[in-house]
């Protein structure tokens, strides 16, 4: 997709709570960011900084029969679902509290009905099913998979799609399209487009250019009313940036294009549109993180009872 | 003689192997410019072009399947999945294509395909990314599965690989990358489907592969301490399997322990006890032992050394064997 000329106008106000929540996704990254460059934190993470108002967006569009799979950048994706950095991080950090007893880490979150996994389009197929049991068992409900464009190189995707579109089932992809897999540029690794796969299936496409919450809401409704209510698969594009390396210390990017993903930044936009109501939930949620990252870090290590 | 560690032993062999035949190419993701995740190919797409080092989508069914139809127009792809739980998308291409085609034309096709794959834990990183899959690839006929354990290994094996006319699956410990150790870059090296006796002793045999090659060591040099002598084999080569030289030394020590970090459970330490158990029947003074991890996903990392085989649980098992 082109560059979205829509990301550099002036964004318009939000609701306290969506922000706070943009702002609570922003700091638990940042945050563990920060633990990882202490040495406190063990294996490795994908941060969504830049990306938060994707998942941020969608949290009103979604409801709780509905289905969740999530990836390998999944912490907003999760927040956004459930209000838990607690429970969240102390799964990162393996601490009492952790929602899947700190077994899963931070790319193996299951919790009711979200799931997510770090191997890349494998839960396309996966989620297809959960849609096809809704559509049988809770006609109006949908399953939403969350997936980057890197992930359209898997075959997995494909069959996915396919099924989804023969069998009309409520399943909504949602694709960030944040121009890199890893190290590797999206026009080095995808012929054509997202836009033209999702059709040679018969699925409808929907690019999104803004991170103005307001106006992905008001657009994105109708279309996921359909899926839900007529069986008709939907594959929603948001052109996004990720703004830090992929997962530490690992960007290959020249600095103007770091550049170029920190000037969209819906951060710095929404601070520069609405400095007041930005100052404050900011603060307040930068102190909210620090808190619960000492309440966390001070917990023992989590365990289980196998017996249980 | 360098001083080389072995992600960078197995990055001059590879330009090693790239300089002697034109043929060899080396493709997956990440590995051009970012030189793959462990930098194992660092510098050869600035070295050698965008032709023979070949940035792939994320596509590693694609990524196989490719380097077969390269293979059978005469090229030896040198292919590199990122981390052993992302071979899975892959697995048709690699059991039923790669494995199977050579067999079934009779030898008519070569198949001169390398498989790295970076294996095992030990680095903090979590499922999918520390995991140990060698067994279902040795159970595949018509693949030879090999691991390298050092860097002067690492150095000669992955050329000879590169040089076989054979499918190769080669197992990377990962969190001995950065050993390091004196190579020499002139010496021909143990031949490929050769095990290789690493440390010489009398009382059992230890026989390992990849990463705990270096964790049967050690535990042989503490067990000397207590009067112990114990013999380490680096198998090196999983399929085939080098039985003269297991079964020389099992015969002469009578006890054998097999180490690796696959679970036990049909882990490929159960097809050696049965075969030492099957050829050196009457010199055994006790069952072969395993160790291994459990048959439980690889756990996070905060759990990975109470998983992870290390020395002490090696020691018990030799402690063990002097039990019956
Ligand atoms: C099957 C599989 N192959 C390789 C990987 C290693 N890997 C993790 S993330 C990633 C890049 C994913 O790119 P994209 O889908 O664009 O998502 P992004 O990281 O940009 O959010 C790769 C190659 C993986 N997780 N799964």
């Amino acid at each position: 997709m082109t560059e979205p000329a829509a990301t550099l106008v002036r964004l318009p106000r939000a609701a306290d709570e969506d922000l706070d929540l943009l702002l609570l996704i922003r700091h638990f990254e940042l945050a563990l960011l920060d633990l990882f460059g202490r040495g406190e934190l063990n294996g490795t993470t994908h941060t969504c900084v830049g990306q938060e108002y994707v998942p941020v967006a969608l949290r009103r569009l979604l409801g709780e029969t509905d289905y969740v799979f999530s990836n390998h950048r999944g912490h907003g994706h999760y927040l956004a679902r459930f209000d838990d950095p607690e429970g969240l991080l102390a799964e990162i950090m393996g601490r009492e509290g952790a929602v899947c007893n700190g077994v899963g880490g931070s790319q193996h979150i299951l919790r009711d009905r979200y799931v997510s996994t770090g191997v890349q389009g494998e839960s396309l197929p996966v989620a297809t099913g959960a849609a096809l049991h809704l559509k049988r068992t809770a006609p109006g409900a949908l399953a939403c998979v969350y997936i980057g464009d890197g992930t359209w190189g898997e075959g997995a995707v494909y069959e996915a799609l396919n099924l989804a579109s023969l069998w009309r089932l409520p399943l909504l992809i949602v694709v960030e399209h944040n121009g890199i897999a890893q190290s590797t540029p999206t026009a080095r690794q995808m012929a054509g487009t997202v836009r033209s796969r999702a059709q040679a299936f018969g699925v409808r496409h929907h690019g999104i250019e803004t991170s103005d919450l307001n106006a992905i809401r008001h657009e994105l409704a109708p279309l996921v009313a359909e899926v839900r209510f007529e069986g008709r698969p939907l594959v929603v594009e948001f052109v996004t940036h990720r703004l830090g390396p992929h997962s530490k210390g690992d960007d290959t990017r020249p600095p103007e294009v770091v550049e170029h993903a920190r000037a969209r930044d819906w951060y710095g936009l929404y601070a520069e549109a609405h400095p007041e109501q930005f100052a404050r939930a900011d603060e307040a949620q930068r102190a909210r993180v620090a808190a619960i990252v000492q309440d966390v870090s001070a917990r023992p290590l989590s365990g289980w009872d196998p017996c249980a | 003689m360098t001083t080389l560690t072995l992600a960078k032993a197995l990055n001059e062999g590879l330009r090693r192997s790239m300089e002697d035949d034109s043929k060899v190419l080396v493709m997956g993701e990440d590995v051009g410019k970012l030189g793959g995740v462990f930098r194992v190919t660092d510098g050869l797409q600035k070295d050698f072009g965008e032709d023979r080092v070949i940035d792939t989508p994320l596509a590693e069914s694609g990524i196989i399947g490719t380097a077969i139809g390269l293979a059978l127009r005469g090229y030896r792809p040198v292919c590199e999945i990122q981390f052993d739980g992302f071979v899975f998308p892959a697995a048709d291409q690699l059991i039923t294509q790669l494995a199977k085609m050579p067999l079934r034309s009779l030898g008519k096709v070569r198949l001169p395909v390398v498989v790295r794959i970076p294996f095992g834990g030990g680095i903090g990183a979590v499922e999918h990314h520390s995991e140990s899959p060698e067994a279902y690839f040795t159970h595949t006929a018509g693949l030879r599965v090999v691991a390298c354990s050092n860097p002067a290994d690492a150095y000669t094996m992955i050329q000879d690989a590169v040089r076989c006319d054979d499918p190769i699956i080669f197992f990377e410990p990962k969190r001995r990358y950065w050993d390091k150790a004196e190579v020499d870059l002139m010496a021909a090296g143990v031949p490929l489907d050769r095990a290789r006796v690493v440390r010489q002793g009398s009382d059992v045999t230890l026989l390992a592969y990849g990463p705990m090659v270096k964790t049967c060591i050690e535990a042989a040099g503490a067990a000397e301490q207590e009067g112990r002598s114990l013999e380490v084999i680096d198998l090196r080569s999983l399929s085939p399997l080098d039985m003269d030289v297991v079964a020389g030394s099992v015969e002469r020590t009578g006890r054998c322990v097999v180490v690796h970090e696959a679970p036990v459970f049909t882990g490929f330490g159960a097809e050696l006890a049965a075969r030492i158990s099957e050829r050196c029947f009457y010199h055994l003074e006790s069952p072969v032992l395993r160790v291994g991890g459990f048959s439980t996903p690889y756990p996070p990392s905060r759990l990975e050394d109470h998983y992870l085989p290390d020395l002490d649980r090696v020691l018990d098992a030799v402690d063990r064997a002097f039990t019956y």
